[in-house]
């Protein structure tokens, strides 16, 4: 079934912006047991529910397996990854509506140095991919079972979303701790990387992007082209759909990519209107 | 085909998410256990350590029973942690030597110890295996409001407009401190304060 809408971007800046403050309800009392379905720190002072990365490494750390903590996650993320994929990461997780905000400033930094549009098409680009599912198998899970060392100690989004703000709104009242100066170095790696890397974040090193990717092979909502006999006869090889991807995909070429986060860019895009999403 | 995949993904999915719900305790231990509880390693910091005493509960309430029975014959020792709490892990041991005990990080422990010729009422909680009446304590000593962990509460007595009552102060985290002899002098010369408080009112104390 064919779903062309228009205004397909201002509906998820709408999407987005609505779940940020869904998000951060806790001024107004609200605290939740559910997990975040994206990335979010339940060390920010504002946040209403728990980081799904936090309960699965509390479940496997000093190895230990608190089966609970470590499939309510998995299956909160099933849920909306068995319906949308990784629809999540285009439509309401916070730090990819932070990432759209620098995807402009991305893209005219590689417009005026080709070095980083070069470093961003190295032939290496696709196996750096691989680098999230790395995280979360040794970071988020093997090393708090082996070794008691988290990923949440070091989380670049923890800094941006936990750490900075509480330093804001109590400052004095909190001073650094061991891990505040590899959590920095880390924080200011991820300002770069976003900021020279459209998606740069969700692309390599994003933990729940991870989980969230396979599920893009066989959730309902997915984004298709026409059918093929269709797609070559009318495709005008414009690659419109490929540049504008902030994920870099070679969308012509797509089928059920685990990287697509169902923006849909490439829909609104196409001249010839050859890619929608579609249920089923 | 694939759409048949799709739909039975999604009903086995959310029939397991809802079965969980429905028939275990796992929305109340992520609540209690992670959003309600300040991750102090996942937020980089340690509350600022002031050694200051209170009389006034951090939440308004009285101090539970326990607490005044035992302030007759000792001070007391509040000590919070929980499972996946590297500063936990880094303070259990400070606290097992400063008192000569042991025990395991999951366990709920009591004890009596006598340290500087006074008695010391020790009770270690871990939330994520205590009771709820028992995680309720952590609000009321939770004096700068950071309801973080691990929380080291030492109760001891004080004059207060002619009263002699509870007096306290609560320590947070690693106590702001960047080595383990340095938090254990830190964490002794507290107690020793607590102490002397205790000495010098106990004479007074009506229970």
């Amino acid at each position: 079934m064919k779903n062309k809408s228009p205004k397909v971007q201002l509906k998820r800046l709408i999407s987005q912006l609505l779940i940020f403050i869904s998000a951060n309800l806790r001024p107004l009392g609200v605290k939740t047991g559910f997990c975040y379905p994206f990335f979010y720190c339940n060390a920010c002072p504002a946040a209403t529910s728990a980081c799904p990365l936090r309960s699965i490494e509390q479940s496997l750390y000093h190895s230990s397996f608190k089966w609970k903590l470590f499939f309510y996650p998995f299956l909160i993320l099933g849920f909306f990854g068995s319906t949308s994929g990784r629809a999540v990461c285009g439509w309401a997780c916070p730090i990819g509506l932070l990432q759209r905000a620098t995807s402009k400033i991305v893209r005219r930094l590689h417009k005026k140095y080709s070095f980083f549009k070069k470093l961003a098409n190295h032939p290496i680009e696709p196996y750096m991919r691989y680098m999230k599912y790395i995280v979360l198998i040794t970071l988020v899970m093997l090393t708090p079972f082996l070794i008691d060392f988290m990923f949440t100690d070091i989380c670049p989004v923890g800094f941006l979303t936990g750490t900075i703000p509480t330093v804001i709104i109590f400052p004095g009242k909190f001073v650094p701790n061991v891990f505040f100066t590899a959590a920095l170095i880390i924080f200011i790696l991820f300002i770069i990387l976003i900021f020279t890397v459209e998606r740069g974040w969700c692309r390599y090193f994003c933990p729940i992007g991870a989980i969230l990717a396979p599920f893009n092979k066989i959730s309902y909502l997915h984004v298709a082209r026409v059918p093929q006999e269709i797609f070559d006869k009318e495709c005008l090889h414009c690659n419109a759909c490929s540049d504008i991807c902030p994920m870099g995909i070679d969308v012509p070429n797509m089928t059920r990519s685990p990287e697509c986060i169902l923006c849909g860019k490439c829909i609104e895009v196409c001249p010839k209107d050859l890619i929608h999403f579609e249920r089923g | 085909m694939n759409k048949i995949i799709s739909i039975t993904a999604i009903i086995i999915v959310s029939a397991s998410l809802v079965g969980m719900w429905l028939e275990t305790e796992v929305y109340q231990e992520v609540k209690n256990g992670i959003v309600e509880v300040l991750c102090l390693s996942c937020l980089k910091l340690d509350p600022y350590t002031k050694s200051e005493f209170t009389f006034q509960t951090a939440n308004g309430e009285k101090h539970p029973d326990f607490v005044l029975n035992n302030l007759s014959t000792g001070i007391i020792f509040l000590h919070f942690s929980e499972d996946a709490c590297p500063g936990c892990d880094i303070m259990h041991p400070i606290v097992e030597e400063i008192f000569n005990i042991s025990f395991g990080k999951e366990e709920m422990v009591y004890k009596e110890i006598e340290y500087e010729n006074t008695t010391i009422h020790y009770y270690y909680t871990n939330i994520d295996h205590s009771t709820p009446g028992r995680n309720q304590w952590l609000k009321i000593y939770d004096k700068d409001h950071v309801g973080g962990l691990p929380m080291f509460t030492i109760i001891t007595l004080g004059y207060n407009n002619g009263l002699i009552q509870p007096y306290y102060t609560t320590l947070y985290g690693t106590l702001s401190l960047d080595n383990d002899k340095a938090r254990s002098d830190f964490l002794k010369e507290v107690i020793h304060e607590g102490i002397e408080l205790y000495n010098e009112n106990l004479p007074g104390f009506k229970g």
